[in-house]
């Protein structure tokens, strides 16, 4: 497989984003605006030079927000808008829709964003999604699922029983998320946790305790996108998009997601293996998800997740740092968008802004969330239905 | 029956003949009149081959174990009563493996569940329209 005509041609030069909350107090749309003019301001450019925006969503529309985003933002023109039902799968899908806009040269600059009321107006969302009787739910919510720890659980149980991983493992990735939290000044919950309290939590849904779910969050990100020439002449330092996809196929088993077939793309597709990936900022819905999509990304052996992440190998000083920000589990739910921001602020010769650092990073794990010296970012949604391979400069 | 206040499954065109055959207590899928696989979940075509030609076949009354949770915590106060509660996929014997179902386990203690369990099919008549296809260790 060749590389991929857009590897390097595209760029992250903006990033923004508002507080992480219970309670946002505005609506999505304020939300949406808050976080795309701060990504605006962030990559030197004024909001009439924004030509594309793309946002996506999961079951529910959030209103039509791209199209009022538009309109509030008073755009006097807008070459593309894209709103796309991918969900949790799409935080990297939507970031390669503005890539490819911007490389087909139908679009300048194009703002991708992620605005959510999802903890203060969720409960009502939740419920009337609960009660969902059509279509493919006909076959599932009759029998009691209405909550996506039963959906995802049966992969969890099935990678159990084949290669003896344990809800003990499980403890180890919400622990050491959390640690990550802890660094990060934006992060919905920072206190730390031991693996004694995960094992005490309380059963959600078997496999997965309490724990091991992620929260749901108010709040929103924004990230502007432009072609790698025009990078140069902006603010901040560009993040390059080298590779991606977005979609989904079919696996061998319950105990694989479809990062097994979008692995290949992202690694050929940019020229690099595995084990160029220097940070990944993977998709955790739940514990067990993480580490099954960090297998199926290649970048541990399939069944060898559970001693891996005991080991502590996705720690901030690991061999391969993972979630660096605390991700959905810890940070807040963004639908995975702020996963984005955080690989492109860890990519940027800055580094992270909302660390506790007061002044040059110190990689001092008491206060510093900085990794040191990343150069390849590798970013994934919900069971590896999109994914990308970001380079710092 | 007729208090029975948990969500029943809304068919459409596809599943009402999966959902009438329940009724009448027999779990039946479409099986392609080409290549001779069987589908799930109902659909106009085959998956395999595209052909349009189907029959409704009876299926095996037993099964294993693929995979399962269980379920503590609730979002519908109508299944409060019933937690802990086994969610779990069904392969159906006699389809290739070609037909995996989400069901529930029951007469079982969720402890006792595991992957690879032989299960047999028994139906529910939930109220006087709706049969729900269940699970029970053989």
């Amino acid at each position: 497989m060749p590389e991929q005509a857009i590897k390097d041609k595209t760029a992250i030069v903006g990033i923004g984003w508002t507080a992480f909350s219970r309670k946002s107090g505005v609506t999505t749309l304020t939300l949406a605006a808050e976080a795309s003019l701060k990504a605006i301001a962030d990559a030197g450019l004024q909001v009439q030079d924004i030509d594309g925006v793309v946002s996506f969503y999961h079951r529910q529309p959030e209103g039509q927000m791209v199209r009022e985003l538009v309109r509030a933002l008073g755009l006097k023109k807008c070459n593309f808008e894209f709103y796309s039902d991918g969900g949790g799968g799409w935080n990297c899908g939507a970031v390669l829709s503005g890539a490819m806009l911007v490389h087909s040269g139908i679009c300048k600059n194009v703002l991708v964003f992620k605005a959510r009321n999802r903890y203060s107006q969720g409960r009502a969302a939740r419920a009337e999604r609960a009660n969902d009787v059509k279509g493919d739910a006909q076959f599932t919510t009759p029998f009691g699922i209405h909550h996506a720890a039963a959906s995802f659980g049966p992969i969890a149980t099935a990678h159990m029983a084949r290669y003896g991983t344990t809800t003990l493992d499980f403890a180890h990735l919400a622990v050491t998320e959390r640690s990550h939290a802890a660094l990060n000044q934006k992060a919905m919950m920072r206190k730390p946790i031991t693996i004694e309290d995960h094992q005490n939590s309380r059963w959600i849904i078997y496999p997965f305790r309490l724990l091991d779910c992620c929260q749901e969050s108010d709040g929103g990100v924004a990230l502007v996108i432009t072609s790698a020439e025009r990078a140069h002449d902006l603010k901040h330092a560009p993040v390059y998009i080298m590779s991606g996809m977005g979609g989904q196929g079919q696996t061998a088993g319950l105990w694989e997601t479809n990062g097994v077939n979008s692995a290949p793309l992202l690694y050929e597709g940019a020229g690099i293996t595995p084990k160029d990936v220097s940070i990944a900022e993977i998709y955790d819905p739940f514990t067990f998800m993480c580490m099954t999509h960090i297998e199926d990304f290649g970048l541990v052996k399939k069944g060898d997740i559970g001693g891996w992440v005991t080991a502590g190998h996705n720690r901030l000083d690991g061999t391969l740092p993972v979630n660096t920000h605390g991700g959905l589990m810890s940070e807040a739910h963004i639908h995975g968008l702020n996963h984005v921001i955080e690989a492109v602020q860890q990519l940027r010769p800055e580094g992270v802004v909302d660390d506790l650092c007061d002044g040059p990073h110190t990689y001092d794990r008491s206060t510093c969330r900085q990794v040191r010296n990343p150069e390849i970012a590798l970013v994934c949604g919900e069971c590896g239905e999109s994914a990308m391979l970001l380079r710092r400069a | 029956m007729a208090d029975y206040t948990k969500p029943l499954p809304i068919p459409d065109i596809d599943s009402q003949p999966f959902w009438d055959r329940c009724k009448a207590h027999e779990l039946s899928a479409q099986r392609c009149g080409e290549c001779g696989k069987f589908r799930w979940p109902p659909q106009a075509f085959c998956p395999h081959c595209y052909s349009w030609k189907f029959d409704w076949t009876k299926l095996s009354e037993t099964g294993t174990v693929y995979s399962f949770v269980v379920v503590h915590y609730v979002s519908i106060p109508a299944f409060e009563g019933d937690v802990p509660y086994v969610v779990a996929h069904i392969t159906l014997d006699n389809t290739d493996d070609q037909i995996t179902m989400i069901s529930n386990v029951i007469q079982c203690p969720w402890q006792e569940v595991r992957i690879g369990m032989p299960v047999r099919l028994v139906f529910e008549d939930v109220t006087s329209e709706v049969a729900l296809p269940k699970f029970r260790p053989m």
